[in-house]
This record gives structure tokens, sequence and C-alpha cells, in this order.
């Protein structure tokens, strides 16, 4: 009675559903994990010709890659030139997701005794949500603090902006930031805090840069500034691609021109080092102005720097000690250590100790333990923000109850089985 | 019954499920970026300069060098003279603040007993300035010579600079906008310290410069030629050497070092060439005057230029903190015959701790 019923449901549902049940196949599930298989096998190939970084957002991080076979391999001479295109990551993700809940929807049965296929399928449903979700708005920052300091603002590993501050009130400043994205769109940005109109003239991702000489002109680019450390420090600059590698030193650069009312105050360059604008003065003391370049405006002291892109958290953190031990005899890292005190407001502080695998969790943000230089007293804190972190948690929860029903029903139908044969004998 | 319910909610749930997670991913990636504003708790700590800029003066938007603030006065004929605020991390003292000025305007180099009668102190507002107008002796025909109205403010190991620099004529007819202009001026150190104004002076106290800060440790050793005789050294002038013939031609010898690279090689060259009333150089044509010069181990520079009357021979040292200037000033024929004496001298520079 109770299986016709269940029968009668599902019969049910997959006319409700029933534009879901091409996408139900179980033929499109071997599929796309074979194609996730080819995924896999292609982007662990190309890491080592352009590094963790790089594969990641060309393979995984996209709907789809090109890849070319490679040169070395057999046949690679003539196959080489051919462009193929790869499934990335989110499609197969994405389709992956919509094939299981189509499954779940038109294929299995809503019974007690299947309630563990669906636990783990649903499991494994949230699991993909999850690592999508986590790929699509998870962020990854840096801390970086001197012993004996505070700071309450992380700085992304990617990405960075413009930033125009007012410095003129001794106690207060006033920041405007334009971020990357409009760097990139280039064009005329401007905002009521600001009284000037910011045009940008030149945007790019990375460069090499160097002091032109007699024997080295600037570059067309470089020629274009006219203000500010560009022109002062007679910089010569070359953009050049985004570098995915895992070493690689990527220098944000903008040129761009300050215009009040339609009239030109001129034209700076701006170059973002990734390890913060705070190591320009230690490559040269002609390039420390990087790091705040002043333009006096109408009585007004204002200053800009490209900078990695910076968030200010409603906390900061001190860092009182650092420890930084290695195994006898070696250079490989045995544990880095950070003691913090995090200030909430004046009154409330929270004593923290941050080490290998055991970071600070506050604020949905999480403090991981990255570098640290025993030598310049400093520690960095990788930190992540990740809104779904829960996800997988709950999935594994899930599946872990779903395979204890299963296994749980089917042995106790056993015993069951087992128990009434001697009887029956 | 309740199996039932459940199942009837479980299938509403994914109605809804697909369509609203399409939706949301959707949203989700089509965030749009745009310019943000924010006020923080000020973490500059550079100097800040702010002061109400009077009638008809403009302002120079870039800032170089140790420039806190610049401007030009705006005349019929364009941007004119040069008014600036400096300010100095350390106690600089009257004498060296003078020659830096004095020697490009024909001046002899100061002493304190040479430089006293030239003082006077000026109050404005609730604080004294130390008052300095030197006129171009280089410039004895015209009617209207270049003038430098120097104000200097100290405060606290400090010292802010204010120098006024235009013709004569501007200068006397913008003197009292300048008094405004200082008196207006609000003034921050560079360590987020302000500057509070000093208590006025007993009137009865003598106008005389202020005393110099002790001289700076050498941390050099050299070897100088049985010729030169030493002279008197001060905060900036390390030290002060003499060279003189039968002929009553003169030679000036100094060291003196700043902190930074005090504009750089052009700007000192060219401050160095106009002294010897040689017109200024640009960054191709330096190599002119300039080349390539190792001084105590560290890539420096030789300068060497020859005006109608005077010559000017220098080493030039720009470390990572601070810079090094070894320079032999004076008569053209002298200069050429102590030339090798000079260069013997910079190649003898070595650190104290290679001894």
């Amino acid at each position: 009675m109770k299986n016709k019923k269940s029968k009668s449901s599902l019969s049910q549902r997959r006319k409700d559903f029933s534009f879901l049940l091409p996408l139900a196949s179980l033929r499109l599930t071997i599929a796309l994990l074979s194609l996730s298989m080819i995924l896999i096998f292609v982007a662990t190939l190309e890491q080592v010709r352009i590094g963790i970084r790089g594969a990641l957002a060309e393979y995984f991080e996209s709907f789809y890659g090109i890849w070319y076979y490679p040169e070395k391999f057999w046949g690679g001479e003539i196959l080489h030139d051919i462009p193929l295109p790869i499934p990335g990551g989110y499609l197969l993700g994405g389709l992956l997701i919509i094939n299981l809940t189509a499954a779940y929807i038109v294929r299995f049965q809503w019974t007690l005794k299947k309630a563990g296929i669906q636990l783990i399928h649903l499991g494994i449903i949230l699991l993909l949500i999850g690592q999508l979700t986590t790929q699509a708005i998870q962020e990854e920052s840096r801390m970086q603090i001197n012993k004996g300091d505070k700071s309450n603002y992380i700085e992304r590993f990617h990405g960075v902006e413009l930033a125009i501050r007012d410095v003129t009130n001794p106690a207060e400043e006033k920041v405007i930031t334009v971020p990357q994205e409009l760097l990139e769109k280039g064009g005329s940005y401007s905002d009521k805090a600001m009284p000037f109109t910011v045009n940008v003239l030149h945007f790019g991702v990375n460069c090499d840069f160097d002091f032109a000489s007699a024997e080295k002109s600037r570059s067309p680019l470089a020629k274009i500034v006219n203000r500010g450390v560009g022109q002062s420090a007679n910089l010569n600059i070359i953009s050049k691609e985004e570098d995915f590698s895992s070493d690689a030193l990527n220098f944000g650069h903008v040129i761009f021109e300050l215009l009040d009312k339609g009239e030109s105050l001129g034209k700076w360059l701006s170059i973002s080092h990734p390890a913060g604008n705070q190591v320009w003065s230690q490559i040269s003391p002609k390039l420390s102005d990087m790091a705040f370049q002043s333009i006096r405006h109408n009585g007004r002291l204002w200053g800009v720097a490209l900078r990695q892109e910076r968030e200010y958290l409603p906390f900061s953190i001190e860092l009182l000690d650092i420890e930084n031990e290695f195994y006898q005899g070696t250079e490989i890292p045995f544990n880095f250590e950070s003691d913090v005190n995090l200030h909430l407001d004046e009154n409330q502080t929270r004593r923290a100790l941050v080490y290998m695998n055991t970071p600070l969790r506050h604020g949905g943000l999480t403090f991981y333990q990255y570098q640290m230089n025993d030598a310049a007293n400093y520690s960095v804190f990788q930190v992540i923000n990740n809104p779904s972190w829960l996800i997988p948690y709950i999935a594994c929860i899930l599946v872990s109850i779903g395979m204890l029903w299963q296994f749980s029903f089917h042995l106790v139908k056993f015993l069951r089985k087992n128990s009434k044969s001697p009887a029956n004998a | 019954m309740f199996v039932n319910t459940y199942f009837e909610y479980h299938r509403a749930f994914f109605k809804l499920l697909l369509p609203s997670t399409l939706v949301l991913s959707f949203f989700s990636c089509t965030e749009e970026a745009s310019i943000q504003s924010y006020s923080i708790p000020s973490e500059y700590d550079g100097p800040i300069v702010s002061w109400k800029l009077p009638e008809n003066w403009g302002e120079n938007p870039d800032l170089s060098g140790p420039m806190a603030g610049s401007f030009h006065i705006k005349t019929k004929d364009g941007p004119q003279g040069r008014i600036g605020v400096m300010p100095f991390r350390e106690q600089v003292s009257t004498v060296d603040v003078a020659n830096m000025f004095g020697r490009e305007m024909g001046y002899p180099t100061f002493t304190e007993s040479t430089l006293a009668p030239l003082i006077q102190e000026k109050e404005i507002g609730n604080r004294t300035f130390e008052w300095l107008v030197l006129k171009a002796k280089s410039d004895p025909g015209l009617s209207s010579p270049r003038t430098a109205l120097l104000a200097l403010l100290r405060q606290e190991g400090e010292t802010w600079l204010f120098p006024f620099i235009a013709d004569q004529k501007l200068v006397l007819k913008e003197s009292e906008k300048f008094t405004q202009f200082l008196d207006s001026c609000t003034l921050r150190s560079a360590k987020n310290k302000p500057i509070i104004a000093r208590s006025p002076p007993p009137k009865n106290r003598a106008a005389k410069p202020s005393p110099p800060p002790p001289p700076r440790e050498n941390p050099w050793i050299w070897e100088i030629p049985p010729t030169w005789k030493e002279g008197k050294t001060s905060s900036m002038r390390i030290a002060s050497l003499k060279v003189a013939d039968q002929n009553g031609s003169e030679l000036d010898i100094s060291v003196t070092t700043f902190p930074g690279d005090v504009g750089g090689l052009l700007a000192n060259v060219n401050r160095w060439v106009g002294q010897i009333e040689l017109s200024p150089v640009n960054k191709t044509s330096l190599e002119k005057y300039c080349k390539p010069f190792t001084i105590a181990g560290n890539s420096g520079h030789f300068i060497e230029a020859y005006g109608e009357k005077d010559a000017l021979l220098a080493g030039a040292l720009f470390l990572e903190k601070e810079s090094w200037f070894f320079k032999l000033l004076g008569t053209r024929d002298l200069a050429e015959k102590e030339k090798k004496n000079f260069i013997e001298f910079l190649h003898s520079i070595a650190p104290k701790s290679n001894q």
C-alpha cells in the first residue's frame, strides 16, 4: 500500500516536473563526472605552465577554458596548434547541481526507506553549491602588523584601488577610492567629497619599471606623466601581462589626470607594490613618495596612491609578540606564532594566539598565520571572508546521517531476517 | 498524515529551489563597482600645513623635495615669485639657511657675526619669526634685484622655513600679504605632534640669530692636502677648509650633509652652476658637468664646472637616507691648480669603521 503511494507520488512529481526528466539522466551524471576528470587532468598539466592561480582562474573559475595539447607530448607538433575547448568548473559544477537536483525531484522515491539516499544526495548538492558560493563570494586578504603596532584594515591579495586622501584635518582624513574595475574601464570619475575629477588615462595589472637615463629614454607611456614621482624620479614603465605564478610580483599601475573644472592640474603615475606601499622607501628613496604623492589644492593637502584594495574593520588587532621556530639545523619552518590582542572597543579586549592551523575567527573573518619576519618584527595574517564556510560542514553531516540511516536500515532488515530464519527452520 | 504533509512541503520547496538558486546566482554576479568615500581617524604622519591664501596668490599643485606648500603670485604678466613652506625635522641654524640662499644671490659665506646685523625678530600673531632679507648682489645694475625674504619659525627641535623669492618690488608689494599668510598658517609637524605657538620672547632681548645645534659627528675619514687649512664647522658643515694663494685668490672647500636627496642631482648641480654664473642644464645635458665617481666605495658623482671667473668642483653622494656633498668653490685659476688635490681628497674618503 505504502509502496503504491510512494510510486504514485513519484509519478505525480514526474508529471509536475516533466521538463526536468532529461536533466535527471544518469548518463548525464556519468558524462559530467568524466568531463570533470578531464578538467582536473588538464588543469594539473597547465598548473606547471601557468601556476596554481592561473590554472584556477583559467579552468575552474570559468565556464570554459581553451587548452593546447602540449608540444612535447606524442604528436604534439601537429596537435599543439589546435585550440581545444575544455568545460570549466562553473559549467560542470552548475550542471552537476542541476542534474542532482533534477534526479532528486523526478527519480528518487521520497520514502523513509530511501531517506538515507536522499540525504546523501542532498549533502552532495549542498557541497557543490557551497563550493560554487565560496568561489563566487570568498575574499582573500592580508593583514600585516609590526610588533607593538595595531592594525584595523585588511588588504586584498588581488585587486587594487586608487586612493585619494584629504589629510588636511589632523584628527580625521577623508578617503575616496576608485576600484580596479573602474580603473580598467578608464574614463572620468568624480565624487562630491573630492574637488577634482580623476581622468584615468591608462591602467595595467603589471609592469616593469626602472629609472630612465641618457642611454635609456622614457617609454611613450611614461612620457605622458608630468607630475609627482613618475616625473621627479624620471621613471620608465612598460606594461605587461599579469603573472599567475606562485612567486609572482604584479605591479598594478595607473596614469591619471586630475582636472579642476576642466582645467588640468597634471598627470601622475602611481604604482602599487604587491607587498604593500610601505616597501617603496626600502627600494629607493626616490620612490618613497609613491606611498603618498602629495597634491596641494585650494588650501588642502591631498595624497594619492594606488594600493591593494583595502577594507577597514570595526575592530583592531595588536601584535604583542611573535615566535618563529625552525626544524633544528634547517630553515624549514616548524611553527609561526603570533600573540595578539583583539581590540573590540575601548574597554573590550580579547587575547589570542594565532599559529599554524589555529586561526583567529572574529566578525565573519578568519585570520590564519601566513608569513612572519622575525628580523623585521612583523607578522602577516591571511584573512578569509567566506560567508558560506558552514555549508561544507552541514553537507558532510547530512551525508554522514544519510549513510548511517541507509546502512542501519539495511543492517536492521538483515538482522531481523536472520533472527526469523531459525524459527522458520 | 504527517509524512504526507512533509512530502507536500518538500515538493513545494523544490519547486522554489531551482528558480531561486538561478535568480540569486544571477544577482550575486552583477554587483557593480563604484567609487567609495569614507572617513577614518588620520593615518597620515607627515607634516601638515594649512593656511588662508591671500588674494591674487595661487598654489603650485605639485610638491617636490621637502616642500609642504608652494605658491606664486598672480600678476598680469603671469605667475611670478616663489613662496614655499619647508619643514625641517631638526634644528637648522640660521647661518646655514642664510648661506643656502645667500650663495645663490652672490653673498660671501655668512658667519654668525656677519649675519647677526641682518636678522630681525618679528612677532606675527602669537609666534615669533626670525626675519631675513637678502637682495641679489649678482644683479647690481637692476632697479629691482632678485630678493629672498626668509622667515624662520622654531619650535620644539623643529624648524619651519618660509622663503619668499621674487624681484624686490614684488616682495615689497606683497610683504603685508606674506605676513597675513604666516599669521593664518596652522602647522603640524611630521610626527603627529602639533606645533604649539611659542610664547613671545622678552622685549629687551637683543635680536640675534639662534644658536646653531652642535655639529654632527663625522662618519668619514680623509686625507687633507698640506696646502689646505681647516675652517669652522656647523650642524650642516661637517668640515670646512680653505686654500689661498699669494694673488689673493681663495677656495672654499666644504663637506655638507642633508637628510634625503635635497632635490636630487640635477637640482643641486643647477644651484651650484648658478653660483658661478652659468646657465642651468636639463637632465639630458647634465653629463656636461657631471660624471660617475666612486666615493668611499659608493656610486657617486663628480661635478666640474668652470665659469668666467669662478669654478666649482664637487663630489656628490646620495645615500639611502642622506646626501653628502664635498664641494670646492672659488677662483677659477686656483681651482684648476687644486683639482688634482681635490680628486685625491675625494679618493681618500673612507668610512670611519674601516680605520
